[in-house]
């Protein structure tokens, strides 16, 4: 009976036998899969949290944001901006336009690689042919069509040859330099900045380390990690953990509080010119009417949303170039809060009001998941004076084929970093409609064009300025966007980092220059 | 055994013909376009053309579904269109992250279910079981988007226990995986109590009640076995959710599997990698549910796999 029972025990204990053996194999199998261990942060290098990942760390190839705050800190190029705006030399000791159609850049002397190499015209060259040639398909290639040659007169003279006549052709000379001869989409090229890429995992890290050959002194970071960090409030949580050392633009406002609120850390604002507008379809008749478009314009408290929606991180936009801008004109027709106003203009448009307050206006603006508070914020505004306002939402990829192809009435989106105010030519002019450039809304306006035109090829900057101020003027009666907001550069850093210089495109060169309390070589504190 | 494994083997072809089918069409339907996402709005006309043409994009829709199968009978997945390297290298890379994470949380689930499913099936009604079943409610109830963050405040920002995020060693697996994991122990949690209550009272545990067994090996002996076909059932079927779930934990926790790849190829529309990617999660949940018959063959001998 005994024995019997003890059989029965034996057979009757498998399942969970069989259970616990597989819970004991996964744990195996996961302890030996996770016995690798990630790469922490090396003592004296500082850990900066990016959203997304760079889309291409060949400086030739690239086209985002965060890959250019990357790849600025591995590639010097001809020419900079500083935070004027204006053109200074990088790699360019100096540089003169010598003809309508020409520029020549002399190159410093004894800049290297981080293989050591020196960097001279050819590779300059080499650079810049690798973006033109067709079949390396660059996404660069577009913005240079202007550019007819490129010569190496000798190895620190670089000729750009323009195709006719261009004003904003020193902005070709912003173009990250890789040495002569390196792979087309080279996974970590070489460049001759401050820092160079030893490894990039894409959405996990990019790791900089000091260019070898770029000698520097004092407590300096070693080097940074870039690391991927998707999610707004785990970046704000390694920031108040220490973990994370550095971020700009990229946490939500409504976070802020949170992050000022952690002794270890320094929160600081700045102006900036990410530029956010609100932008009409001329496709539409009635938003043909400018009448209707100065009512949404005065309609729209502009104020209060950079009071709520931006928590004050933000100044109230009276066209695209910031006041940093040396083409910046305020004197323009501004529109504040004014709902009465909005309501008379849209009276006299032919729209009174009907049953329930609401006029026979309704339009559709379309927008994105990350904006749709701002979407929402309008269409209550609109709604008070008597605009109707359908809010579509769409993932970016849908939204944008939709702005592309003519397909809203209203819809908002910003621009980053705009430098040369030719930017007003790309986005007004009637034959800028997509494809051939960012005129989304099919503006046409003929003394629009003579403007942007002009502004285009015109040499003489006060001749230049004169040209922007009657455009900034124009944009402001005519209204074909609604100004929102100029971004501040918000830069949330630890406190053991200082003198981080921001600026108003929101470049991190500055990284490069921070130094480090307790000295470089310290242990980060985690 | 082996001819039920084979005939199941064989049932994945329509299977992944279909989902193969179904993603080409809905990821080509949908508006945007990989190379304007890839140029940018204001690459020349010519560039746009000379890029789709490169990419095999300007051929007849039905052709590019016939290359594609025809890419797939080959077992090749093509290349991704923003990556420009083979999708299946990709998906290579970044499966085993997802699928670890995916164990983990299997691995969680069960070991919190058990217990938990085992105290409150034994007696129903007792302080225990209310305690087991509140915490059930509740681990179905908070999504893992509000989770993962509470969890990270509490064990890394507070604690300092835990890394916040990122894929490393063990330690970077804990949080990640008790999200993921908490609804499935919860839900598994569930379904062992009911079914244990179920088969409390059988002829067959009473036998063994006055065999003079104790109850504790009555009940994860005899009870245990019997209810757990049920239970199997379920968790083959939420692994799928499992592999899903993974896609926002991996965007919370930083973790680079094969979500997040999904996610910015979709936005990139980069067609072939969002093929991949689909395939790749489809087959896995097909071969999980395939594992799941073969489970119940082993918990519950009437159960033949013929």
């Amino acid at each position: 009976m005994g024995g019997d029972t003890e059989r029965k025990r034996t057979k009757v204990a498998r399942p969970a036998a069989r259970v616990a053996a597989a819970a004991l194999w996964l744990t195996v199998t996961l302890a030996s899969a996770c016995s690798r261990s990630a790469p922490p942060v090396p003592p004296g290098f500082i850990q900066v949290d990016i959203e997304t990942s760079p889309s291409a760390t060949d400086p030739r190839f690239s086209t985002d944001a965060t890959s250019s705050r990357v790849n600025e800190l591995v590639f010097d190029s001809l020419l900079k901006v500083d935070r004027d705006g204006q053109f200074i030399g990088d790699l360019a000791d100096s540089f003169a336009r010598t003809s309508p159609t020409e520029l020549v850049f002399h190159l410093r002397h004894g800049i290297r690689f981080s293989d050591g190499r020196e960097l001279t015209a050819r590779d300059v060259k080499f650079t810049y042919d690798s973006i033109l040639a067709p079949a390396n398909l660059s996404p660069r290639r577009a913005a240079m069509v202007r550019l007819a040659s490129i010569d190496a007169r000798d190895p620190y003279t670089v000729v750009m040859t323009m195709r006719a006549q261009y004003a904003p052709a020193l902005e070709l000379g912003m173009q990250g330099i890789v040495p002569a001869g390196t792979a087309v989409r080279a996974s970590t090229p070489r460049g001759s900045g401050p820092f160079m890429l030893t490894s990039f995992a894409r959405d996990e890290a990019a790791v900089l380390e000091r260019n070898p050959y770029r000698p520097y002194s004092g407590p300096l970071a070693r080097g940074i990690v870039f690391k991927v960090v998707p999610d707004p409030t785990v970046r704000a949580l390694e920031l108040a953990e220490g973990v994370c050392d550095f971020a700009e633009n990229n946490l939500e406002p409504y976070l802020l509080p949170y992050l000022i609120a952690q002794p270890g850390l320094e929160v600081s604002k700045s102006p900036g010119n990410g530029y956010r507008y609100l932008s009409f379809n001329f496709r539409d008749s009635r938003l043909k009417d400018v009448r209707v478009r100065r009512a949404i314009a005065y309609a729209i408290d502009r104020a209060a949303i950079v009071t709520s929606v931006r928590r004050g991180t933000a100044r109230v936009a009276t066209g695209m170039l910031s006041p940093e801008n040396w083409a910046y004109d305020g004197d323009v027709k501004t529109y504040s809060y004014d709902p009465a106003r909005a309501a008379a203009l849209l009276e006299e448009a032919g729209y009174p009001r009907g049953a329930g307050g609401m006029r026979n206006l309704a339009f559709v603006y379309k927008t994105t998941p990350d904006q749709a508070r701002l979407g929402e914020v309008i269409q209550a505004m609109l709604a008070r004076v008597g605009i109707r306002i359908t809010v579509r939402t769409n993932e970016f990829a849908t939204f944008y084929s939709d702005i592309q192809n003519g397909n809203f009435d209203l819809t908002s989106m910003n621009w980053v970093g705009i430098n040369d105010p030719n930017h007003y030519y790309m986005v007004f002019d009637s034959k800028m409609i997509p494809p051939a450039g960012y005129n989304r809304g099919a503006y046409a306006n003929p003394a629009m064009d003579r403007l942007v035109e002009a502004g285009a090829v015109t040499l003489d900057p006060a001749e230049r300025k004169t040209i922007y101020t009657k455009v900034q003027q124009l944009a402001a009666e005519e209204l074909p966007y609604v100004s929102l907001w100029w971004d501040d550069t918000v830069v949330i850093m630890n406190r053991r980092l200082a003198g981080f210089q921001p600026y108003p495109n929101g470049s991190l060169r500055s990284l490069a220059t921070v130094t480090l309390a307790g000295g470089s070589g310290a242990e980060p504190s985690r | 055994m082996i001819q039920f494994l084979a005939r199941r083997m064989l049932a994945l072809v329509p299977v992944a013909l279909g989902v193969a089918t179904l993603t080409f069409a809905l990821i080509h339907l949908v508006p945007g376009d990989p190379v304007v996402a890839m140029l940018g709005e204001s690459a020349a006309p010519t560039d746009i053309a000379g890029m789709r043409h490169s990419l095999g994009l300007d051929r007849p829709l039905l052709e590019q579904y016939g290359a594609f199968l025809g890419g797939l009978a080959e077992g090749d997945l093509g290349e991704s269109i923003s990556y420009r390297v083979p999708v299946a290298r990709l998906i290579a890379e970044r499966f085993p992250a997802t699928l670890e994470l995916a164990a983990a949380g299997l691995l969680v689930a069960i070991l919190v279910a058990f217990p938990l499913g085992l105290i409150a099936g034994s007696r129903p009604g007792s302080a225990g079981d209310l305690a087991a079943m509140g915490f059930a409610v509740l681990g179905i109830s908070v999504p893992h988007i509000y989770l993962g963050p509470l969890l990270m405040i509490l064990f890394s920002l507070d604690l300092r226990w835990l890394p916040l995020t990122g894929r490393g060693g063990l330690a970077h697996l804990v949080l990640p995986a008790v999200t993921l994991g908490t609804a499935l122990a919860a839900i598994l949690a569930r379904m062992l109590r009911q079914s244990l209550i179920q088969v409390r009272e059988s002829d067959y545990m009473r036998t063994a009640r006055s065999k003079g067994l104790g109850e504790a090996a009555v009940l994860i002996g005899h009870g245990l076995r019997n209810a757990l076909t049920p239970v199997v059932t379920i968790l083959g079927l939420q692994l799928g959710a499992l592999l899903t779930g993974a896609l926002i934990t991996e965007v919370i926790f930083s973790w680079p599997g094969l979500g997040r790849l999904l996610i910015s190829a979709i936005n990139l529309r980069d067609y072939p990698l969002v093929q991949g990617c689909v395939l790749t999660f489809a087959l896995s949940y097909v071969v999980v549910n395939m594992l799941t018959d073969v489970a119940y063959g082993l918990i519950d001998p009437r159960v033949r796999l013929s």
